[in-house]
């Protein structure tokens, strides 16, 4: 019976993830969906009820729709810049033969080895009245003042440096699957290294490089650190709202249905973007 | 060979009768264990120093502190609310949740027979079920190297002199600053419209928004901000870290903020937790706290000398301290943090 026997295997083997996934994942989600409809009391904290309002509340202030905007804008740009800044460092290092390149890939994962509120720190200290910018723009170039803490570009580049080295990452490995021998047969016809670039290699990285843009999409979707610590109170985004409203007002069923939403609207937008690559670069 | 089993469950019952006595004690020893729910850092090390090292050991009282954040702490009383036993002896949060939990009864009411040192506790901290462990006054604090002629009220920070150039805290809201707004305009905290329309022009000035207090000292330092309206307690350490500054008594009233402790009504062990309750108004540990955080005691027999009774000192003629009307705050929070979002920090 190899069947059952196969069957039997793979229950072994995806079991205790599968299980893991349910307890961990699964079952506080579902229970965050049914707080998501309770009811919110200040005194008495969550009432037991069925109501649409936490969501209705969302969607009917303009207020939210902007930090939703503001999220997807944020995310959408830091995605882009990561993909343009990518690719070519990715595509470099994966052809490299050098005797460096170990050290190369070194020094792209080494930011991932400071955590991200610490390296979020160092952008503070960059970026604020008083701050080394500042300094050298005063005192050094005598071009008046910088302050670029709590503006929008400085939580975009805030997050590019924390999400570009999984990006480069991801977009290597994709290169590395990609035969080389590809780019010599096109180079032997004739092609320029652009060329072969953009009509062999692309389109044939087209899966991964979807897949590292969502990537980078998603954790820019639900950054934190560096919204609140780049960004600052005037400057608002999803997960820090959603931190804001479970932990000043302790109001649990209004934050259960902003990360619904913001996870609703993450999956739905991912989705979104891969029915717009052509379905003869998709992968199978 | 039956015999030889007999023989087997007859020690088996035997061991089990001779280990009884251990195994029911195990609980009563336990007993001597006092859970305190509390914040990190500066407050969990100075509890450790000042009051379960101190006055609870020796006591042979055996703390142990579950850290973590105030919100999360004061939900968990909640939700476990029904358990007989609950997770907590002791619950530390500030008084706006002390009397949010005593509302939804879920803390035990305090008992001067067995928390004997509540009777030094100044009256108007006084409540029915919380401990007020510290307390703080919000202040104008100033640069003193800049400004040679400090506000002497809230109402002062609108001089165009001021622009860009008061700091405020803003954590998704601050309903200290409101109230403070409102005693200015109508003398009374709990006057939210009348608190807006000045909040919406001292924001017009160019209020400077901060999310974490600690952003406060560098803001100081830059030159970023000259004034900053926040805790008497947080100029302090300031002033302990080099940093030149000095709070001044808004002349309308300073709002207070107590933070101090509860006992959940399904404590494990409540004789631990009122002993704990009695420890933390002890005066060396009252005293313990100002030395190092600069927050005021709560009773009247902790005196402050040296350094930290100059720095605490309060001014002649005394200042008008305000603690909150927590009954009509605790409902209208959520709507003033939700307008806060909206008109001052989404301006």
């Amino acid at each position: 019976m190899p069947e059952r026997r196969e069957a039997g295997a793979a229950l072994v083997l995806l079991g205790p993830a599968s299980l893991m996934m349910v307890l961990m994942l699964v079952a506080p989600l579902a229970i965050l969906a049914r707080d998501s409809f309770n009811r919110y009391d200040p005194n008495e904290l969550m009432i037991a009820a069925v109501t649409p309002a936490n969501y209705l509340r969302f969607f009917d202030d303009p207020f939210y729709w902007n930090v939703l905007v503001t999220t997807i804008r944020v995310s959408v740009i830091v995605t882009i810049v990561c993909l343009a800044l990518g690719l070519p460092m990715a595509w470099r290092l994966a052809r490299s033969t050098s005797r460096w390149k170990s050290a190369l890939v070194v020094l792209t994962v080494l930011p991932l080895f400071i955590g991200s509120t610490t390296r979020t720190a160092g952008w503070m200290i960059l970026f604020a009245r008083g701050g080394m910018l500042d300094i050298v723009s005063r005192d050094v170039l005598h071009i008046g003042t910088v302050n670029l803490m709590y503006s929008e570009s400085a939580v975009i580049a805030g997050i590019i440096a924390i999400v570009l080295p999984f990006t480069i990452l991801t977009l290597q490995s994709v290169f590395e699957g990609i035969d080389a021998r590809l780019e010599e047969a096109a180079a032997s016809m004739g092609a320029a290294p652009s060329r072969a670039f953009w009509r062999i290699v692309f389109p044939l990285a087209v899966p991964g490089v979807a897949i590292a843009g969502v990537l980078c999409f998603i954790l820019c979707m639900n950054a934190f650190a560096t919204p609140v610590l780049l960004g600052g109170p005037r400057f608002q985004m999803m997960a820090p709202l959603l931190y804001y409203a479970f932990n000043s007002d302790n109001n649990w069923p209004f934050a259960g249905a902003i990360a619904f939403i913001l996870m609703g609207t993450t999956l739905g937008l991912t989705g979104l973007a891969n029915l717009l690559i052509p379905r003869r670069y998709q992968a199978r | 060979m039956s015999s030889l089993i007999l023989s087997r469950r007859t020690l088996l019952a035997g061991t089990t009768l001779l280990a009884a006595p251990a195994i029911l004690s195990r609980r009563s020893q336990a007993a001597e264990q006092c859970v305190v729910g509390t914040w990190g850092g500066d407050y969990a090390r100075l509890l450790r120093e000042n009051i379960d090292d101190p006055i609870l050991k020796p006591a042979g009282i055996e703390v142990v502190q579950d850290v973590g954040d105030e919100s999360p702490r004061v939900a968990k009383l909640y939700a476990q609310k029904k358990l007989p036993r609950g997770a907590q002896d002791i619950a530390c949060m500030g008084a706006l949740n002390g009397y949010r939990v005593t509302d939804a009864d879920l803390v035990e009411p305090l008992d001067e027979t067995k928390v004997p040192n509540l009777k030094h506790v100044h009256p108007n901290l006084r409540t029915a079920a919380f401990v007020p462990h510290i307390y703080s006054a919000q202040v104008l604090v100033y640069n003193t190297e800049v400004v040679k002629d400090p506000p002497q009220s809230l109402a002062d920070l609108l001089d165009p002199k001021w622009q860009g150039k008061v700091g405020v805290l803003s954590q998704g809201g601050n309903q200290w600053l409101i109230i403070a707004a409102s005693l200015l305009q109508t003398g009374t905290t709990t006057d939210f419209d009348k608190a807006k329309e000045f909040l919406l022009k001292l924001n017009g000035n160019g209020l400077r928004l901060y999310a974490e207090t600690d952003a406060f000292a560098p803001a100081f330092k830059s030159g970023e901000i000259t004034v900053a309206v926040i805790w008497l307690a947080r100029s302090v350490m300031w002033q302990n870290a080099g940093v030149p500054v000095k709070g001044t008594f808004p002349k309308e009233g300073s709002v207070l903020y107590v933070s101090g402790m509860a006992m959940p009504k399904n404590a494990p062990d409540k004789e631990a937790a009122y002993k704990y309750m009695n420890a933390l108004l002890e005066p060396s540990a009252q005293q313990g706290f100002a030395a190092h955080m600069g927050y005021l005691p709560t009773v009247d027999n902790a005196p402050l000398s040296g350094k930290v009774g100059e720095q605490l000192a309060l001014p002649e003629p005394a200042p008008k301290l305000v603690p909150p009307d927590y009954s009509v705050i605790s409902k209208m929070i959520p709507d003033m943090n939700d307008w806060w979002l909206k008109n001052i920090a989404h301006a």
